[in-house]
């Protein structure tokens, strides 16, 4: 990240300007495409060099796809692409007369692709204007234009006692750190408790918290990444959206820890209500004096800021996460400087998972020992939220133990297929996880149990295919992901998924031996973890599937 | 801060804290290959190429962004390392309408790998399209030789303090503009030439005036 452009932000920032990114989006909203014009006046608002917004505004799918008097986005998540082998985005295409990204010569309608927008529970999803239609007949009501919003399902734990979801906090949590505990003694109890990080790499919070703590800075940042891009997953979606004073309380706890008195929440475009939703609660929080100059009456201030992104899977990723809330492109930068000790506006930053910051309030209610014992069967602490896809007879989000096995979660709490299928293979955690063959249900769901099987315990979600799902149409689907995902910084990445992706879209034979060849060096070669864990499910697939790959002789 | 003991194919020596890799091999003589690497800016840890093995490590690191540690030991020579080092310049190769011109960074890193610039690619596929900006009167923008190293953005930024570069798109289609892809005259260029100096594929190139005189 330019440490030019980043201080120019941060100043820019400071006298209450827009960023880039910001104006561009709603200049988007307002007119459905950008001209050089908004260009300019981005730059002007923002403080952002010219050129500079001109990469900003070829990066983000929202600001790429010009946009009719109706725009109708389409999901080609993995969930619906389970559901419909994309046949629904095939219909819409053809009943609407118009091609992805593309918009009718008389401006009427606008057509787009969108990954993904978390109605896996009711696949396939549409988003028609605002109004998100999901499930059975969703591409009829487009057509006849009677789309309405589909339904979401209520989260449900499975614990004997709910942790995660007990239900509206009383900020008990944090009450008890601002008046009993000190910054440090909070810190051991989160490193105590061993949190791990819930949105893919399982990294120790405790021990992020520690090198934000211990950097210098005039200022420090609390960021909870919301940009849960994860074809398949909805569970952050759920926790923002229903449960945002869990969020609120979980960064309020992370700013007492680090000792940050801002914090960011980065919220997907794809998820329309996380914004308004959180801003809301924020609200409410502040009234209540959870948030402000004193929070719950201490003499430690804290507040939040809620921010929507534009559309890019890799902003995720933490450091494409920071360009992307400071208004640049969303690419990854190579670490260090880790966030920690150089983060939003240069200032050390914490960058935690929604799931895992909403862990921390848990954490603070029952202390580490009561935490711990969340697992019994698992050396992993704490509860674990996971959802399932619409070929599941119960699909929804589930508040559920480490260690519990793969057929319990398949078969006793998301009720299995519906209508009698079998399970072909589950993808669990996004698309970076490795795919499980369905003779493999009795693996349990833990950290090392699914690496040993080349999967993950990811972001949680758990997408079944079911004996219909073509595996060489399934690697070409994660491949197009992949590749139109790609940011576009690291050499591997930026070329070799494109490559892959067009080794599976011809109409010839695999060669396995340069396949092999081609996924070794996205692994090895990547930047992060776009690149490097995108051949995890097509290793799967080599190794459980070959006969349906179309391999060459 | 003390100094470091590092190794370096076998040979010892003392590092300062801060140091990268890439720093110590350089300062012992060695060499590692890069694409997207120019002394007078950031280090950017996009190419790839200047892949080395660490011991220890669970795979080839970047030597370019990856700090020294106190006994670490690195390998320049690590075949896996250069594999994929090798494999990624196949890549770049296979993007590119036509083989880099013989005396640019691109071809010269390619021959170090054995790798023929206009021989077959392991993995073909799509190519840039050409499309030539020439309306500037001393630099020429050919986009379809952008290889996206940022060399050119940074030399702008970092050196220059203009700002008038960008990276411009993602994946595959990434891809460099000045200003707002109108050409560098319409730009806040000051036609210094750092990021033609910089360029390792001759994507961006100064009009020379016997070359203008030629035409």
């Amino acid at each position: 990240m330019s440490r030019n452009l980043v201080e120019i932000i941060r100043q820019h920032h400071e006298l209450g300007a827009p960023t880039a990114l910001a104006v561009l989006k709603d200049a988007m909203e307002d007119h459905g495409e950008i001209t050089d014009e908004d260009r300019r006046h981005a730059a002007q608002r923002s403080g952002l060099p010219e050129a500079a917004v001109h990469g900003v505004s070829t990066f983000y799918d929202d600001l790429l796809a010009p946009r009719g008097a109706r725009h109708v986005r389409v999901c080609t998540g993995t969930a619906c692409f389970a559901a419909t082998a994309d046949a629904h985005v095939t219909a819409l295409q053809d009943a609407l007369a118009c091609a992805l990204g593309e918009r009718r010569e008389d401006g009427s309608v606008s057509l787009a692709e969108t990954v993904c927008l978390g109605f896996c529970h009711s696949s396939p999803a549409v988003r028609d204007g605002d109004v998100i239609d999901a499930g059975p007949g969703v591409v009829a009501r487009v057509l006849e234009e009677t789309t309405r919003c589909a339904p979401e399902p209520t989260p449900i734990s499975i614990l004997d006692v709910p942790a995660l979801l007990a239900g509206s906090p009383d900020w008990t949590g944090l009450v008890r750190a601002v008046t009993t505990l000190q910054p440090e003694q909070l810190l051991e109890e989160v490193k105590a408790a061993e949190v791990r990080g819930r949105g893919g790499a399982g990294f120790p919070a405790g021990a992020k918290w520690e090198f934000a703590r211990k950097a210098a800075g005039e200022r420090k940042f609390i960021v909870a990444n919301g940009d849960e891009g994860d074809p398949g997953s909805y569970i952050d979606k759920v926790l923002m959206e229903r449960h945002p004073n869990l969020l609120i309380e979980g960064m309020a706890l992370a700013g007492y820890a680090v000792g940050a008195d801002h914090g960011f929440v980065l919220t997907r475009s794809e998820y329309p209500l996380s914004k308004p939703l959180l801003e809301t609660a924020v609200a409410g929080a502040r009234d209540a004096g959870v948030l402000g100059a004193s929070v719950l009456g201490s003499d430690f201030a804290f507040d939040i800021t809620i921010i929507e992104g534009a559309g890019s899977y890799v902003v995720g990723e933490e450091t494409a996460l920071l360009a992307c809330l400071q208004g640049l492109r969303g690419t990854v930068s190579a670490r260090p400087p880790f966030p920690a000790q150089r983060g939003l506006h240069g200032m050390p930053t914490v960058v935690n998972n929604v799931e895992t910051l909403c862990n921390i309030p848990v954490v603070a209610r029952m202390g580490a020992d009561r935490y711990h014992a969340l697992s019994p069967a698992s050396p992993t602490s704490g509860s674990k939220l996971v959802c399932f896809n619409e070929r599941f007879a119960r699909p929804g989000v589930y508040e559920v133990r480490f260690g519990t096995g793969m057929r319990e979660l398949c078969e006793d709490v998301a009720g299995g297929l519906v209508g009698g299928r079998t399970i072909k293979a589950l993808q669990i955690g996004g698309p970076l996880g490795g795919i499980l063959p369905g003779w493999k249900i009795d693996t349990p769901f833990d950290f090392d149990e699914l690496a040993a099987e080349g999967c993950m315990v990811g972001h949680g979600g758990i997408v079944a295919f079911d004996e219909t799902t073509d595996m060489r149409a399934l690697a070409t689907h994660l491949l197009h992901f992949g590749a139109a995902e790609s940011c576009g910084k690291c050499f591997p990445c930026r070329i070799g998924l494109r490559r892959a992706h067009e080794m599976f879209s011809r109409d010839t034979p695999v060669d396995r031996p340069k396949l092999e060849a081609l996924l070794e060096t996205l692994e090895l070669g990547s930047l992060c973890a776009h690149g490097g864990g995108m051949p995890a499910p097509i290793r799967s697939l080599l190794a459980h599937f070959p006969e349906e790959l179309g391999l060459a002789a | 801060m003390r100094s470091m003991l590092i190794e370096i194919d076998g040979v010892r020596a003392q590092v300062a804290p801060g140091t990268t890799v890439l720093e110590a091999v350089r300062a012992l003589g060695g060499d590692v290959p890069t694409l997207c690497f120019d002394e007078r800016q950031d280090p950017f840890g996009a190419c790839r190429v200047c892949m080395v093995g660490v011991a220890g490590a669970p795979g080839p690191v970047a030597a370019c962004t990856t700090p020294c540690r106190d006994g670490m030991h690195v390998d320049t020579h690590d075949p896996t390392a250069r594999r994929i080092a090798a494999a990624t310049v196949e890549l770049v190769l296979s993007e590119l309408p036509e083989a880099p011109a013989a005396h640019t960074e691109l071809a010269i890193v390619a021959r170090t790998f054995d790798l023929d610039v206009s021989g077959d690619v392991r993995w073909p596929g799509e190519q840039h399209a050409g499309e030539h900006d020439e309306r500037h009167p001393y630099l020429a923008l050919h986009h379809e030789l952008c290889i996206s190293c940022g060399r050119c953005v940074r030399a702008c930024d970092e050196v220059q303090g203009t700002f008038a570069l960008t990276a411009t798109g993602r994946g595959f289609g990434a891809n460099i503009a000045a200003g707002l892809d109108e050409g560098f005259r319409a730009s806040t260029c000051v036609s210094c030439g750092a990021c033609a100096d910089t360029c390792p594929t001759d994507a961006i190139t100064e009009i020379s005036l016997l070359a203008m005189t030629e035409r």
